[in-house]
């Protein structure tokens, strides 16, 4: 009876493992995989997922086992085996876990420590969050800042994350790795993306109203493709005030909600850029002198049928340079369209 | 002072109240008296607070914020408590006027409406507990419900993000704060002052104080959605700095936790108590039924713990109304709130769940006609998971941009929790190997639990893996994992301590068919709302959001149907509780031949419990052991009385 049992017990583990691993491999369960760090989160965690479908395969069976062998029939009043433990089984079931369990830390420890060191010479960027946007900026770069982040392949960057606000986070699904943007001090981030492709950026944290809308992209480029972006930027930045303007004008997602007739945009969600002038009379100032204001300080003055706290108030990270010369690109093209 | 007490009537028919008369009706302890007095005392406290920013010069006069804090969230609670006659003894001792003799006029229940007054019987307030809780738990149940009908497509349909943040947030507070912990603490009120032998808890009157201090809770956190501003919307976490700039509803969350957390150490205290020092003759610890093992360890880290989240949330409070600077501001520090918030609410994590554990061992042993395998290691286990659990509450912090090499330590220990936790699991499962299994509804729920449990826990383990939690934390995966241990674990629990000793709490017999159907229902629907939602967190899709990326559409869909039907199944244990209570059957002392002591009496039990102190004389679950006694009650001498112990421990007669 005894060696029956414990043949159909492993019989049943066995199927039922082999159901619980068809599930593991055949849905896919982990994202699109695109940079180093996530390549050694993924061993983490196949590895643990193979202890885990053993420890469940093994508890219910057990389980499954029991339920079926040991159900008292109607009218049996009787009690059960008086056993009460037994010493080997209970050491063996102390001794195994805590076995298993040391082998996912210490894969955990090398992963993690292996994950929190860069490879060759990291690119740095500075990352700022506010409610509700990101901020990237290039020190290596001429202090080049963007809402998009752009990385080369294959090269470690070092992201260096802060919060003007509230708490926010950092979150790439493809790149596998999260950081917190503190309000209190930095905080550190290392990536290797390995697959040119565009990625989701999402903020993980909890910050408020429109933490579900705080959403950017990584955009992953081929070296070449890289250097040529900066090197275009940095001309641009470096070229006639008009170039310059532009360039950050695209660079900050300007156009994702700002009608601007000279930059070819059209969107709605904020208030047309082409009228700056009569807003400006509107809010009774200057137009250089509103035109910086609405950037650094959106809501200081609303126009009619647009709300508050709807501008991210991101801009005032700009570089002087850069800002002034937005603020010149925004002041000649709107006037240049009256 | 001497007084004479007079039983002039049979205590247990019921004593004999003299209605009051006139202004007598005012003045006599109760409702009426609890709404002058909370708007008395609400009165008095904007009073204090007008008063002073008038002698101050300060302006404005009125600031509402720290007029409601004072008036409405301190002092006119204390009003209402005063008015029902909470601290009626108390308040006439401390001004040296004559107390009251102890008529025991507020013990026991003999007409529904004494589960409205200040009782002090603790099989009262333990049905005072579990119908309170329960009512939070639908309250809960229906945000929940709201919150998945916004989540079944992408984009924003029902609500705005306001409402959305209030309506999450106030879910997981009231299931936490209002329903989990606080029902355990009910079931265990009720159970455990039977189960060790003794006529009641060792306060009495701070028992019923304690429960009267979880409706306003409760209030509280519910009337956080009519503040101007919106409900407190930084989930039941209230990370800072969030909470602190976020809408005022946050001041309702802040204060609330005071009253719920007051409520839980006062009764932890009251457990500990009694626990140690009320314990019948024979007695001894490790003769203990497992529930009272796991009430203990759970007080223990309730009285350790609780203190910190007071702490923490009076610190965001003081941030907000008196500009302080404990996490924001210059020398704010953001991080310090979590480390506070987590020192709590992760040993918190474990007053959710040891209580089950107990109730588990309890049912599966009864059920299983088998005594609990490895009970001692049972028991090591527990105060095993309640040291560890103090070690550990960083690992809910491994994003959060704290010293990057406290990841280690705190991920060690907290894969060391699996060791006590599988030991616990394995053993059931010895429990149940060569047993008698009795399929009732307390056991489809146990044997839930055990299952669920397994998941909860494994998913657990990715969690404590730093590299796979740097990914999956603070997305639906976090989700999965915390209603599979809250829900498939400590809900699944609850529910089999309710039906457990429904006949013993009631008297009647629950429908048993109803109840099989309210398990399978809860069982698949559970099943199939949650597990999904591991697959779409590993895939990225973050927590706390009403609108998401469009590729988690159609599981979210599934999964918003999947809810619907899970919350419908608990419209059958409502019907059936509620016919079960008023027409059930009348139920035996014993219907699950339990060998623990609180199924040696009637049910319902008498007003003091035994009419003498029961001698006990082995251990709780001897099943299957020829002529195993754990317990001799009314006189009767023991046949077998265990020799080393319980000889020269006089049976009272």
């Amino acid at each position: 009876m005894r060696r029956g049992a414990i043949l159909q017990l492993v019989l049943l583990s066995a199927v039922i493992g082999a159901a619980v691993t068809a599930v593991a491999i055949f849905i896919g369960w982990l994202p699109e995989q695109a940079s180093k760090e996530r390549e050694r989160i993924d061993f983490v965690f196949w590895f643990t997922t193979a202890i885990c479908i053993a420890i469940f395969a093994l508890v219910a069976s057990v389980m499954l086992y029991c339920v079926w062998k040991f159900r008292a029939r109607p009218d049996d009043d009787s009690d059960g085996a008086p056993i009460h433990g037994h010493t080997g089984l209970e050491i063996a079931w102390t001794a195994v876990p805590t076995i298993l369990v040391t082998g996912i830390a210490i894969v955990s420890t090398v992963a993690l420590a292996q994950n929190e060191r860069p490879t060759g010479d990291p690119l740095r960027v500075e990352v700022t969050a506010r409610q509700f946007a990101w901020s990237f900026k290039y020190p290596e770069h001429g202090d080049l800042t963007t809402t998009i982040l752009r990385l080369p392949v294959d090269r470690s960057v070092e992201l260096r994350i802060r919060a003007l606000d509230v708490i926010h986070s950092f979150f790439v699904p493809e790149f596998g790795q999260k950081q917190d943007a503190l309000t209190s001090g930095e905080t550190k981030l290392i990536i290797t993306p390995t697959k040119v492709g565009q990625y989701p950026i999402i903020c993980s944290e909890l910050c408020g109203l429109g933490h579900a809308f705080m959403r950017s992209r990584v955009e992953v480029l081929p070296p070449s493709a890289f250097a040529a972006w900066v090197a275009e930027q940095r001309r641009a930045l470096g070229g006639s005030p008009e170039q310059a303007g532009k360039a950050v004008f695209t660079e900050n997602g300007c156009g994702g909600c700002h009608t601007f007739e000279p930059a070819g945009t059209k969107a709605e969600v904020g208030p047309s850029l082409d009228e700056l002038s009569a807003q400006a009379r509107g809010a009774d100032q200057p137009l250089e002198e509103f035109v910086r204001e609405s950037i650094v300080e959106p809501d200081a003055y609303v126009e009619q049928g647009f709300s508050k706290e709807l501008m991210p108030e991101t801009y005032d990270q700009l570089p002087d340079e850069q800002l002034d010369a937005l603020v010149q690109y925004l002041v000649r093209g709107s006037e240049g369209g009256r | 002072m001497t007084t004479t007490v007079e039983h002039e009537h049979d205590l247990h028919a019921g004593p004999v109240r003299r209605p009051p008369s006139g202004w007598g009706y005012l003045r006599a302890p109760g409702w009426i008296r609890a709404t002058w007095m909370t708007a008395l005392f609400g009165l008095l406290g904007a009073a204090l607070v007008v008063g002073i920013r008038a002698l101050g010069g300060w302006d404005p006069l009125w600031d509402w914020r720290p007029l409601v804090t004072v008036g409405v969230l301190t002092t006119a609670p204390l009003g209402f408590l005063a008015g029902l006659g909470a601290f009626d003894y108390w308040v006439r001792w401390a001004i040296g006027s004559p107390t009251e003799p102890e008529d025991h006029s507020s013990h026991g229940a003999y007409s529904w409406r004494d589960y409205f007054r200040v009782n002090t019987d603790h099989k009262v307030i333990g049905i005072q507990y579990v119908a309170t809780t329960i009512v939070f738990f639908l309250a809960g149940g229906m945000l929940a419900m709201l919150v998945r009908a916004e989540l079944a497509r992408p984009g924003t349909q029902f609500f705005d993000s306001q409402t959305y943040n209030g309506l999450f947030s106030v879910h997981a507070s009231l299931m936490i704060f209002l329903f989990v912990i606080p029902a355990f603490a009910g079931l265990a009120n009720y159970v455990i002052p039977l189960m060790i032998g003794a006529p009641d808890m060792a306060f009495p009157r701070l028992n019923a104080l304690s429960y009267w201090l979880l409706p306003i809770a409760g209030l509280m956190m519910l009337g956080s959605f009519f503040v101007p501003g919106g409900a407190f919307g930084a989930g039941w976490t209230g990370y800072a700095p969030l909470s602190v700039v976020g809408s005022d509803g946050n001041i309702f969350f802040n204060m609330g936790v005071q009253w719920a957390g007051a409520s839980s150490i006062m009764t932890a205290l009251n457990f500990l108590v009694t626990i140690i020092t009320m314990r019948a003759p024979g007695m001894t610890f490790w003769r203990m039924p497992l529930l009272v093992w796991a009430n203990f360890t759970t007080s223990l880290l309730v009285v350790i713990a609780t203190p910190f989240i007071a702490g923490s949330q009076f610190f965001v409070l003081f941030d907000r109304l008196m500009h302080t600077n404990f996490f924001v501001g210059d020398g704010g520090y953001d991080l310090g709130y979590q480390h506070i918030f987590w020192f709590y609410s992760h040993p918190a994590v474990y007053i959710m769940m040891l209580p089950g554990f107990g109730i588990a061992s309890e049912v599966i042993s009864v059920m299983a006609r088998k005594p609990i395998f490895g009970y001692r290691l049972m028991a090591l286990s527990l105060m095993a998971i309640l040291v560890l659990g103090f070690s550990v509450w960083a690992h809910h912090m491994f994003v959060s941009g704290m010293a990057s090499w406290l990841r280690v330590p705190m991920m060690v220990t907290t894969l060391l929790i699996a060791i006590p936790t599988g030991i616990k699991v394995f053993s059931w499962l010895a429990t149940l190997w060569e047993g008698k299994l009795n399929f009732s509804t307390p056991m489809l729920w146990a044997l839930g639990f055990v299952s669920m449990f397994v998941i909860g826990g494994l998913s657990g383990i990715y969690l404590g893996a730093v590299p796979i939690d740097i990914h999956v934390s603070d997305t639906y995966f976090v989700v999965a994992h915390i209603h599979y241990v809250l829900l498939g674990g400590s809900l699944f629990t609850i529910f089999a301590g309710i039906y457990y000793w429904f006949p013993k709490m009631t008297g009647r017999q629950y429908n048993e068919r109803l109840g099989k159907i309210h398990f399978w229902l809860t069982f698949v629907g559970f099943n199939l709302t949650f597990f999904p939602m591991h697959l779409i967190g590993v895939q990225g899709m973050p927590r706390r959001v009403a609108d998401y990326s469009p590729q988690f559409g159609d599981w979210n869909l599934f999964i918003s149907i999947s809810s619907f039907g899970l919350g419908a199944s608990f419209i059958i244990f409502v019907y059936n509780m509620i016919v079960s209570w008023s027409r059930g059957p009348a139920a035996e002392g014993n219907p699950w031949r339990s060998m623990t002591l609180e199924w040696q009496v009637s049910s319902p039990p008498p007003v003091f419990n035994f009419d003498e102190i029961p001698q006990v004389v082995g251990n709780p679950y001897e099943y299957g052991v020829p002529g195993a006694r754990h317990a001799v009650l009314n006189g009767e001498r023991a046949a077998v009385v265990s020799p080393e112990r319980a000889t020269d421990v006089e049976v009272r007669a």
